[in-house]
């Protein structure tokens, strides 16, 4: 056995990226992901880094999956797509609510054709509501999650995050939702249809937020307070002698962070005795901890100092000190892969681990309609002429494979 | 049959917010879920909003949860805890590593006693390497991934997100790998242990900054870039008439955007014809956008005229405004629940929506050691005496539920 998901075949309709994601931890897992494309391909095979055409962004998400590129208005592309629906397990798509309905392949198709399916819809703002039909990215979805309220300096212009929190995070929620799905059909349950989105996912992240607005009746409006949390401190980003630095010693570590920076005597003071005063006294709170922190050797030390008193404590590391940090080396959190287009280059590792299946699949990243033979000939049984013939019609397209590629 | 996990028992040894948010996934669908706390409780019994003692943020991530408090390092307490894991499908905590191993509950034992169960360890840096042995909280495994770096104004200090994106992101990794590790034992293949921890879930949302720094041979030095991305153009937070505006129009929608603008004749421009010569001239495009924007009868209208013509486009709506927009609202993104000690109030709904169960199951969060009789007597054959015995030797705690609440039950 390969790994968990060995057997399991699923037909990947998605584009960009929140799809892709939950694809791609189906295919580190053991599935065999049928990827179609349209002619064009996946718009991410445009997103940069770019050598020579071919794009790390779509190399990064795409491993391991079988690329097929069809014409899903034609009735010989869609006869395709209902034929490998009925071989496959799971469903998905991430297109605009609707989209996929129009094209013939809404649930009500979809389970009339394979009832033991799984089918997974990723939108923006879920397939019903008055929003529903508004075309949307990651960042859309956090603006109206309240989220993007909650990041930046009090008073101005929110900041816009640097990374796909919201996307590879609903990724992550659809590869959990068709999880439970299989899980539920391998019990008997047979298949069904479950829907993710953005906007769920990223609310879906407010821990404090929410209750602390609904529960306060409105008179506490959570917002953005910079470097700093609103509710909870010491808890934020301080100014070292050199560099900024993440301490966060909440609760019942108060008073050993007190004895460390010198300062017994705030332990029981009035002002910091417990979390409500201290949230509410944070700005000279504040000066006191950059005035110790300035005060040491270096930063270098104070985080020693704090570490070794077990008080959670971080350097603020670059993108780039991250990928050559020993720990994210070692753990694979950062990994490196090849690819027959770009070569060796890092991304991102396989966030969860089994014990029972500790290595990493050899998985690789197809060019566009790679597979379009492959695929249609193995699960459907057609022949090498009615390929070619289809191919002939621009009903299935591919790129060529560079020549260096192609060994 | 309730929900998927019907039937399924997991012993959930987690405390603040990464390991009760991913039994609170797993109860939403079914599971029973055990909440083992220590004398005192699960920290965030103390965590805001706090009213007569009992916390929201306690209640949000724990509703539906039997609650057992006892000792762990008695030896009545731990013989409880095993015999609890060999009547469990799934057992989870989120200590610092080492600490399950010291109590006598590695993978090791827990194995020996059930080979059929689940274990899921989550953690700040995971199990092993150099940083596992610290200790950590969300933002200092966001702080290490190199994430905080990238938000905020370049060459400031970076902003802090008031959320925990960290913390329940990484509870969402550990409820889909338990559920692999579900569907491959209920497949034949036995238990397994799974590893989760803060770090590989915040450094798994880089999706541009890892290979491109990579691939350019560390030339591209990703970094924050304030209220506009860095790469990708035009693609940030504009400033309207009165508020700031969310506009992605990437890609294929340059040209109908320039239209929408009535600049038809900069989609061409050499300045702005490609993503790549956009990002670099990005200063002159925000002006022009702006420019627009402001020029218009309101935001709401400028929203109006861009969603017409299918640009991605949004208002920043505050938490607030969040919690009483009409389309989260009959979503139930954002969802009302009753708690017996702080009544009714809003929390964020469920995010995994299976057609095959569209209701939501009635859950309700417990008090410290609530269950204590119920789950020992149920799952271990203790008496009356022996629990009441357990109660007086300070193995089992609990605190008094309010008499109000006794009263109505």
């Amino acid at each position: 056995m390969k790994h968990i998901l060995d057997g399991i075949r699923v037909l990947d309709i998605t584009q960009f990226l929140a799809g892709p994601a939950a694809t791609r931890l189906l295919a580190e897992m053991g599935a065999e992901v049928i990827k179609v494309e349209f002619p064009g391909g996946d718009p991410s095979r445009l997103f940069p880094f770019l050598k020579d055409g071919r794009s790390a962004y779509f190399v990064q998400q795409n491993r391991g999956k079988k690329a097929i590129c069809l014409d899903p208005k034609s009735p010989e592309g869609l006869e395709i797509l209902k034929g490998l629906l009925a071989k496959c397990d799971v469903f998905i798509e991430n297109f605009a609510p609707g989209v996929i309905g129009r094209l013939g392949l809404g649930w009500d198709e979809v389970k009339a054709i394979n009832p033991n399916i799984v089918m997974c819809s990723i939108s923006a703002f879920g397939q019903t509501g008055p929003l529903a039909a508004l075309p949307g990215f990651d960042n859309i979805g956090q603006a109206y999650a309240g989220v993007t309220s909650m990041i930046g300096e009090t008073g101005k212009t929110p900041v816009f995050p640097q990374l796909a929190l919201g996307d590879i995070g609903t990724g992550v929620h659809a590869a959990a939702a068709i999880g439970f799905a299989l899980f539920h059909r391998e019990r008997g349950g047979g298949g069904q249809y479950v829907e993710v989105s953005l906007l769920d996912t990223y609310f879906h992240h407010h821990d404090a937020n929410v209750q602390v607005w609904s529960l306060s009746k409105g008179e506490i409006k959570p917002t953005r307070s910079g470097s700093h949390f609103y509710a909870t401190a010491p808890a934020g980003i301080f100014q070292g002698k050199e560099m900024p630095i993440v301490i966060l010693p909440l609760l019942n570590m108060w008073p050993k962070f007190c004895e460390v920076i010198g300062r017994p005597d705030l332990i029981h003071h009035p002002r910091y005795s417990d979390n409500s005063r201290r949230a509410e006294n944070r700005h000279e709170l504040i000066e006191i901890i950059e005035g110790w922190l300035q005060a040491q050797e270096s930063d270098v030390e104070s985080i020693r100092i704090l570490e070794e008193n077990r008080l959670p404590v971080a350097p603020i590391l670059s993108v780039e000190q991250a990928c050559q940090h020993p720990h994210l080396i070692e753990r694979e959190t950062v990994r490196w892969i090849d690819d027959r287009g770009l070569g060796r280059f890092q991304i991102p590792g396989m966030p969860l681990r089994f014990s029972a299946f500790p290595g990493h699949l050899d998985l690789d990243a197809p060019f566009l309609g790679e597979h379009n033979a492959a695929v249609l000939g193995e699960y459907l049984g057609y022949s090498k002429d009615r390929i070619a013939t289809l191919e002939a019609m621009g009903v299935l397209v591919s790129e060529p494979i560079p020549s260096r590629a192609a060994g």
